[in-house]
């Protein structure tokens, strides 16, 4: 409660009409919903708003495939569809893909019979389920509050076993609630916490990237000043953790850059909310602090690009130049007159230098109007690329023949 | 090439076809026991979908069925619908010309409501008028009795939206402070102007 006060009367503090102010003294008004926070007071009129998720997933007909770019010798083809709001794809070790969801709150078993897809439900109704994570035998799935395990879930597929608890000790606050899960390479369930606003000084409890056991035990935060990370995976050499953040929006069309980041070790500072993009501090939250304070980014991936899924490329039938490349899925943005993202973007990192950024897939945005976003890669076992579209309700599959 | 991909199956077949209202208004008349033939209820208590927009009653449905929304009139046939279903019925009722409830409402709390909406925010999401828009509903004329168990069903945390923005906006509310709202929201016009 004393939080929403702090918050509420920053706001006021930063220009929210001044005859408000006598009536608020008198009583707590809300905070404006998250994505209006930080939002200046000359903008107030802004038609900028996060883009509404349709209720049901395009039809084939209108999932525009055909304008999807890729370099020479790619080739996309529409894999799925009829998901509603497919998200993170995670492999069963039986060739099943499951896939979540987040508004629609379902996780989905898709099942690859030779040249058609089944798609089965096979949970509904949860709290916004983004995570999902495979493991002998097992499927973990995070919602906002609790992360679950469905055990021999592949063998069930049409009776699923009931979600039995790994972990529930987690704040129930639903803007940036929803998690990325995976495994780490020391085999701990590693997911976010983001920050339940746009900009404001986080609970300590948030703002992070945190890891626990499969079991249940042995919770820690192990990245802090994190607004929310949605998409994360391990170097396949380094074993380092390669991160995508979301910066805040409200400070304008090209400020501050999305990151992409590495964390090396536990315990390190990205930032938010104090410094943004590693150099332009928060011209409220920022005052009395130094951006020297806190990591600094490996690669500003631009204003607003929303980037989610982070995969390293491991596989052999790209060329042999991709092998360790990252895969960086952009659902795009909302806060930005002129649209930008929507693509898979892709980053090869060069040792002593900066990393190389270029446009994988692109073409979702036509125009100023997008009929699709890309939000998530997963790798397929002879090399090829699926990207998830959580708009469309789609699969996406990219191959390559030299 | 994306169709010679595309696979097609029973479950999936009429996925994404945008809802057609004459298809909705066959589908209706369970609805419109309640709702009124054209989606203006009149009973006490019983919202009116009439121009409700179209993700929001959408969304109502797919809450209904999946028992994330939870109400005795409503959960039960919304088990029934297919997705098609819902998209007909969501385009049908989008397409209803809403009427207010009529509502009696006292001038004095209509007043108060009105400061508390701006203050409290209400018209970021419902929009200024409060008509609703995407996935938000429409609020204005909407039926007094229904507002005020919803907002106080909010505030009890007992009720869920798509993103948990109401559960937070309810929170700071003082239990006048929702009476006065619902007179103010009950009191506008059903019509955007």
């Amino acid at each position: 409660m004393r939080r929403t006060l702090v918050i509420a009367l920053t706001v006021l503090l930063l220009g929210v009409v001044a005859s408000w102010l006598i009536p608020v003294q008198a009583q707590q008004p809300a905070a404006p919903p998250p994505w209006k926070q930080g939002q200046p007071a000359e903008l107030a009129s802004s038609p900028l708003a996060p883009v509404p998720q349709p209720p049901s997933p395009k039809a084939p007909g209108e999932i525009l495939v055909d304008k999807i770019k890729v370099p020479t010798g790619f080739k996309v083809e529409l894999w799925a569809h009829g998901i509603n709001n497919a998200r993170v794809m995670t492999w069963g070790s039986k060739g099943t893909l499951f896939v979540s969801s987040r508004v629609a709150g379902n996780v989905y078993a898709v099942v690859d019979k030779g040249g058609t897809r089944e798609v089965k439900t096979i949970a509904k109704g949860l709290n916004l389920p983004n995570g999902v994570a495979f493991r002998d035998g097992v499927l973990y799935v995070a919602e906002i509050h609790r992360i679950t395990k469905m055990v021999g879930i592949e063998d069930k597929l049409d009776a699923p076993p009931a979600m039995e608890v790994v972990y529930d000790t987690l704040p129930k606050d639903v803007p940036h609630g929803w998690k990325y899960l995976a495994f780490g390479p020391d085999g701990k369930l590693y997911f976010n916490i983001g920050a339940p606003c746009n900009i404001c000084i986080p609970p300590d409890t948030h703002a992070n990237i945190s890891r626990v056991n499969p079991d249940g035990t042995g919770f820690e935060y192990f990245a802090h000043g994190v607004r929310n990370s949605v998409g994360f995976d391990w170097h396949p050499v380094t074993k380092e953790l390669y991160f995508a953040t979301h910066a805040r929006d409200w400070l304008g069309e090209d400020l501050p850059s999305d990151r992409l980041d590495v964390a090396a070790k536990k315990g390190l500072h990205f930032g938010f909310p104090f410094c943004h993009q590693g150099d332009t501090p928060d011209p409220e939250f920022g005052k009395g602090r130094s951006c020297g304070e806190f990591a600094t980014p490996l690669l500003k991936t631009g204003p607003h690009v929303a980037g989610n899924g982070v995969e390293f490329y491991t596989g052999s039938m790209f060329p042999a130049a991709y092998k360790n490349r990252i895969f960086l899925a952009q659902r795009g943005s909302w806060n930005r007159s002129q649209k930008i993202g929507f693509r898979v973007m892709m980053v090869t990192l060069n040792p002593g230098g900066a990393p190389t950024y270029e446009p994988f897939a692109e073409g979702w945005l036509q125009g100023g109007d997008i009929w699709g976003r890309p939000v998530y890669t997963r790798q397929m076992k002879d090399g090829s690329l699926l990207i998830s579209d959580d708009y469309a309700g789609a699969i996406f599959r990219v191959t390559y023949q030299p | 090439m994306a169709l010679a991909v595309a696979v097609l199956l029973a479950a999936t077949a009429q996925v994404g076809r945008a809802g057609d209202v004459e298809a909705g208004r066959q589908k209706s008349a369970l609805c419109a026991a309640c709702h009124g033939p054209d989606g203006n209820a009149t009973a006490p208590g019983v919202p009116s979908i009439a121009g409700q927009p179209n993700f929001f009653t959408h969304w109502q449905l797919i809450k209904y069925r999946d028992g994330r929304r939870k109400d005795a009139q409503m959960s039960a046939p919304a088990q029934n619908l297919s997705d098609t279903d819902m998209a007909d019925l969501a385009a049908f009722y989008e397409a209803q010309r809403p009427r207010p409830r009529g509502s009696k409402t006292e001038p004095a709390r209509v007043a108060e409501g009105r400061r508390l909406a701006a203050l409290h925010h209400c018209t970021s999401c419902h929009r200024p008028d409060l008509s609703g828009q995407q996935q938000v509903p429409r609020l204005a004329g909407q039926d007094l009795d229904y507002l005020l168990k919803l907002l106080r069903s909010f505030k009890a945390k007992t009720a869920t939206d798509l993103d948990g923005l109401m559960t937070m906006s309810a929170q700071p509310l003082h239990d006048e402070d929702i009476v006065n709202l619902v007179h103010f929201l009950a009191s506008l016009g059903a019509e955007t102007p």
